[in-house]
């Protein structure tokens, strides 16, 4: 009994020593939790010029995959004293967070910020990043959604890059033989059947709610979306692909199986990438606008938690990482850009990807719209995705499908 | 307080901590309208969480995916383990090298295990799938029919080993008499099995079923490397659906009412199975 409590004590005591130890250093000590994309490398890279520049100030990544962000933020989001003093928040958490309390609004230390031209960031995506009229989140990257081809295949059948859905259905099935597909999708419940088929909805002329906030996912734009997707999904797709994500559909691509994909913008540097994945097909790889014009806007934004320790600090590096000159250096060294000035810069397209890329990516960045929105949107996309892989592969019709959709959205509401 | 009850306390109170508390704090969560992003407004549901599980799809349709995978896969390596655990019995030689082989796929991490057969299974890039191409065979692993019965042999892949260990050790501690006894009546094999092994090897069986079967229930890892419990709703099992109601969601309360019944449920079958094995 005496030596239960005695160790208990020494346990606690030393708990209690090693909280104020943190508690006393964290004035100077920036924790950050990001996601581990290519993006996250080269921000750890230029992070090494700002502690240069700011000794006072100690940065510390937590980089991790996706799935282990949400509950990670959430929990320290939740503690008395914060884990994490800078956040990354993905753009369907960005109503649900604020809502929630859980991020410091940014509009003072924006106005307050010399030169920082917020104005600057491409606007479908900072608008993300505003809630209520308050600013929650500054843009970090894009991951908007584009049309991945193969120019080779396409100039040498002497095919037009579609630009309409319908154009873009038959010529995937003119591509398609025995080993070879059109188009390799992303049917994988979830996320990422959602991410693909949100830009065949739009091409369809289709919405997930009407402007008065009425669930319109079981429309019939929306139906002869889907109906076109299974379609395709069935002709022009690798065979038994119902679970693949953007990694094997970018393996189909990037191996020679497949004429198209739509993907995120940025695979398309790491395609053409020379001793890359793709081997002798690099450089054979090109951008479009996804068939329609309008695509799927995912990104991801620099937050600062309400429970952070030194606000100030957080700022002066997320400002920093953001500030049109550092964006300039990320995007060079293969970032995604969010600011219209570095998408037009020259030095960009020299030292980057290329003009083509760039005026390609603003068209895209141009017309597109996030995902989902609203303070219910990761459940949304569950939703939607589950009964979207549940019509492709046919344990339901396309229209009991979308009213199941819609009916689970409106639970959430 | 006398010396025996002295010698429990800390027992009891590392108990009461690390289980009770836990325990307790989640029914009363599984009471209320508990979403992790609205704390500042908690109320009391009383029952509601619990009526509304019970007429909504998907967990009825997770909980009936997670009684086809136990029964499926406990099975499968009931029958694949204890045929094996004879034929290794008769081993003569090597029989530890087998054993050890054999053993293998039990020491993977399930997670690296459903990462692993998610690429050999992968029509377009898996070893397998091109394998049964050559021999003519086209199976599409992760469609709506056969997704969760891929996951069930997965399972069976990675948890036979234990089941066979189960049978071993009780194979070879039971008497040898009574198969003398039956060697001198002139039992068949077949009979010798029917009648004096399994009959003796009871007790073993009945405790690799149960352990094997809770274990079952909480597959996931599989499902979360694989298939994320598609297509559809396909492979959607209890513990990935309480995962994402609760972690993902934020809906602690009716996440807790989830896995209340999910508890309640397992009870039941293992006192179903506790008796149904003892009775003979």
């Amino acid at each position: 009994m005496n030596r239960l409590c005695k160790w208990s004590l020494t346990t606690l005591m030393t708990g209690a020593a090693a909280v104020m130890i943190s508690g006393a250093s964290l004035a100077a000590e920036l924790n950050i939790i990001i996601e581990e994309v290519p993006d996250y490398d080269i921000v750890k890279k230029l992070t090494e010029k700002f502690e240069a520049a700011n000794p006072d100030i100690k940065v510390t990544f937590d980089a991790m995959p996706f799935d282990a962000m949400r509950d990670k933020i959430l929990t320290s989001s939740l503690a008395p004293s914060a884990t994490y003093d800078v956040i990354i928040i993905d753009n369907p958490w960005m109503e649900e967070f604020s809502r929630a309390g859980y991020l410091t609004p940014l509009d003072d230390f924006i106005k307050a910020e010399d030169g920082y031209k917020y104005d600057d960031f491409i606007k479908a995506v900072a608008d993300v990043g505003v809630v209520d009229g308050k600013t929650y989140g500054v843009p970090y990257y894009n991951y908007a959604l584009g049309l991945i081809v193969r120019q080779d295949i396409f100039d040498e059948k002497g095919i037009e890059v579609p630009t309409t859905l319908e154009d873009y259905v038959s010529v995937v099935k003119e591509l398609t033989t025995d080993d070879f597909y059109g188009a390799a999708m992303q049917p994988q419940k979830g996320y990422k059947i959602m991410e693909e088929w949100k830009n065949w909805l739009y091409a369809e002329g289709g919405e997930l709610f009407d402007e008065n906030g009425e669930v319109i996912i079981n429309n019939d734009a929306a139906v002869k979306a889907l109906d076109m997707y299974i379609d395709t999904y069935n002709t022009a797709a690798p065979k038994n692909s119902l679970n693949w994500g953007f990694d094997e559909a970018l393996r189909a691509v990037s191996s020679g199986k497949a004429a198209t994909m739509l993907s995120y913008n940025w695979m398309l540097p790491t395609l053409n990438a020379k001793d890359g994945m793709s081997g002798d097909l690099a450089g054979k790889f090109k951008l479009y606008e996804v068939p329609g014009g309008k695509a799927a806007l995912g990104a991801w934004f620099w937050g600062i938690p309400a429970n952070a320790e030194d606000k100030d600090a957080a700022w002066k590096f997320v400002s920093w990482i953001t500030s049109p000159e550092v964006a300039k250096e990320r995007v060079i060294a293969g970032g995604a850009p969010v600011r219209t000035s570095v998408i037009n810069d020259k030095d960009v397209w020299e030292k980057g990807f290329g003009e083509d890329y760039y005026t390609t990516l603003q068209g895209i960045l141009e017309d597109a719209a996030p995902l989902a929105t609203g303070p219910h949107a990761e459940e949304l996309i569950e939703i939607v995705g589950t009964e979207l892989s549940a019509a492709v592969s046919g344990q339901k019709t396309v229209k009991q499908a979308l009213d199941a959709a819609a009916s689970g959205v409106k639970r959430t509401q | 307080m006398s010396l025996r009850y002295r010698l429990i306390l800390p027992l009891t109170l590392l108990l009461a901590a690390v289980m009770a508390y836990p325990l307790v704090f989640s029914a009363w969560i599984s009471l209320h309208d508990y979403r992790l992003t609205r704390l500042y407004d908690v109320r009391f549901r009383g029952l509601d969480n619990y009526l509304f599980i019970f007429g909504d799809a998907p967990f009825l349709k997770a909980m009936t995916n997670t009684l086809m995978f136990v029964a499926g896969a406990v099975s499968l390596e009931l029958v694949l383990g204890l045929g094996l655990a004879l034929l290794l019995q008769r081993l003569v030689r090597f029989q530890n090298f087998a054993r050890a082989v054999l053993l293998a796929p039990m020491f993977i991490t399930p997670i690296a295990v459903g990462l692993m057969f998610r690429f050999m299974l992968s029509s377009e890039l898996g070893v397998i799938p091109h394998y049964l191409r050559l021999m003519g065979l086209g199976v599409d692993w992760f469609n709506a029919d056969l997704a969760l019965f891929s996951l069930m042999l997965i399972d069976a892949w990675q948890w036979t080993p234990f089941m066979l260990l189960m049978f071993l050790a009780g194979l070879e501690a039971l008497p040898r008499s009574p198969f003398e006894a039956a060697k001198v009546d002139g039992a068949s094999p077949w009979m010798t099995f029917w009648h004096v092994t399994l009959p003796m090897l009871r007790p073993v069986i009945l405790v690799a079923l149960i352990i094997r079967a809770l274990d079952a229930f909480k597959v996931f890892e599989y499902v979360y490397a694989i298939t994320r419990g598609g297509p559809g709703d396909a492979t959607e099992v209890i513990l990935f659906h309480i995962y994402k109601t609760g972690f993902r969601f934020f809906r602690m309360g009716e996440a807790a009412a989830m896995a209340f019944v999910l508890i309640a449920i397992t009870l039941v079958l293992v006192v179903i199975l506790y008796s149904a094995m003892q009775r003979k």
